[in-house]
């Protein structure tokens, strides 16, 4: 995982990129997030991935490092982005889990 | 011609604006107190317009088409980003652009053998929305924005971004207007978006990047700030460095530059600093 390891024509990075740029896009997102994945050619690993907020997995299939925090402040808002805010909380626990 | 009357580059990480009370009291009157010092810098070299280098932050370049620079010609410009508004808590702004220089440094780059894409629309976020909000807070010196590819590997080479910073200057210098400019890097340092190293930061590496440039010695920093030891110290975001290796190559043959500030800051996740470069060196 890391800039090295992001797969560029991976169709989910073309729906982050493209999601916070259009604010029609973001409001479609939160309400039809399948008919989004479907309409982008999101694979079936990450549509499971992006609907859990697994941010491992999106790393995994080379989602580039800068949009996981962006994934997490979709779902828990952008605002006020300190350390124990809901979006970091979040992007903690799921990538920094115990053992690690 | 255009004369360079200040080259600078610090941190724009958005905690600064976002979130700096959870800070310590000790961290946020360091930076409070360094970022005043650069905007006294820059102030100082009473500028007329400033050409600015920070990392695009993939929320311009599309991955099917990543240039290693795109330089901004509009007239005017408009920030923050409506994603990026509440995150960075920076008030809607505008600042003029200007456009004839813009182009011309498109060309004259170009003749130097480095393809610059260029772009009337840019969306900006923490890259130019923060040190505007500190360095000219009213929004009164035009500004030509220059976005750059500095997390999307392949990176530019160190040597590819001295050699742009060396062009962009002497491309600045036969413009032949008679305005005062100056160079603003942004981005860095230590830092890890997306990765392992989120809630950290590299104190070692930063203070050693610092001192190098303090050495004056640029052929060692091209040299051993490699982007394998930027990625070391912070995967996704601290090859926002590569930004201050052009200003680096437009102040000049082994200029040295001297630290305004350095706060390792954890609450804000980026080693948060700046450096002014001594153009009489």
């Amino acid at each position: 995982m890391g800039i090295l390891q992001t797969d560029k024509t991976l169709p989910v990075n073309r729906l982050i990129f493209d999601v916070r740029r259009d604010s029609a896009l973001l409001q479609r997102f939160h309400a039809d997030l399948g008919g989004v994945m479907a309409d982008y050619g999101l694979s079936v690993a990450e549509q499971a991935a992006l609907r859990a907020v697994d941010l491992k997995a999106l790393a995994a299939l080379g989602v580039h490092p800068y949009f996981l925090p962006q994934v997490a402040r979709l779902f828990k808002g952008g605002g006020y982005n300190h350390n124990d805010s809901a979006a970091a909380q979040l992007y903690a626990s799921k990538m920094l889990a115990p053992g690690d | 011609m255009a004369n360079i009357v200040a080259v600078i580059a610090l941190a724009h990480a958005p905690g600064v604006t976002g979130w700096l009370d959870k800070a310590p009291q000790s961290q946020q009157d360091e930076l409070i107190r360094g970022y005043a010092a650069m905007a006294k810098r820059l102030a100082a070299a009473k500028p007329d317009v400033i050409v600015g280098i920070a990392n695009d932050h993939l929320l311009n370049f599309q991955m099917e088409n990543i240039p290693d620079w795109c330089v901004g010609i509009a007239d005017r410009w408009q920030g923050p980003a409506r994603w990026f508004q509440d995150w960075l808590n920076v008030a809607d702004y505008e600042v003029a652009g200007h456009r004839a220089l813009a182009r011309h440094i498109v060309r004259g780059v170009g003749e130097q053998g480095i393809n610059l894409a260029y772009a009337d629309r840019l969306l900006f976020d923490d890259n130019w929305s923060v040190p505007l909000k500190f360095l000219t807070p009213r929004y009164d010196v035009p500004l030509v924005p220059i976005h750059m590819n500095c997390v999307m590997p392949p990176l530019p080479p160190n040597e590819r971004c001295y050699a742009f910073g060396q062009a962009l200057t002497k491309v600045i210098q036969a413009w032949p207007g008679n305005e005062r400019v100056a160079i603003m890097a942004t981005g860095g340092l230590s830092h890890d978006p997306g990765g392992p190293k989120y809630f950290a930061v590299n104190e070692a590496f930063d203070r050693w990047f610092l001192g190098l440039l303090g050495e004056a010695d640029h052929a060692r920093v091209l040299r051993e700030v490699t982007h394998e030891r930027m990625i070391a110290a912070g995967d996704g975001g601290t090859s926002e460095l590569l930004a201050w290796l052009v200003a680096m190559g437009a102040a000049g043959a082994d200029t040295r530059a001297d630290t305004l500030f350095y706060v390792p800051s954890v609450p804000l996740r980026c080693g948060m600093g700046g450096v002014a470069w001594r153009l009489s060196a």
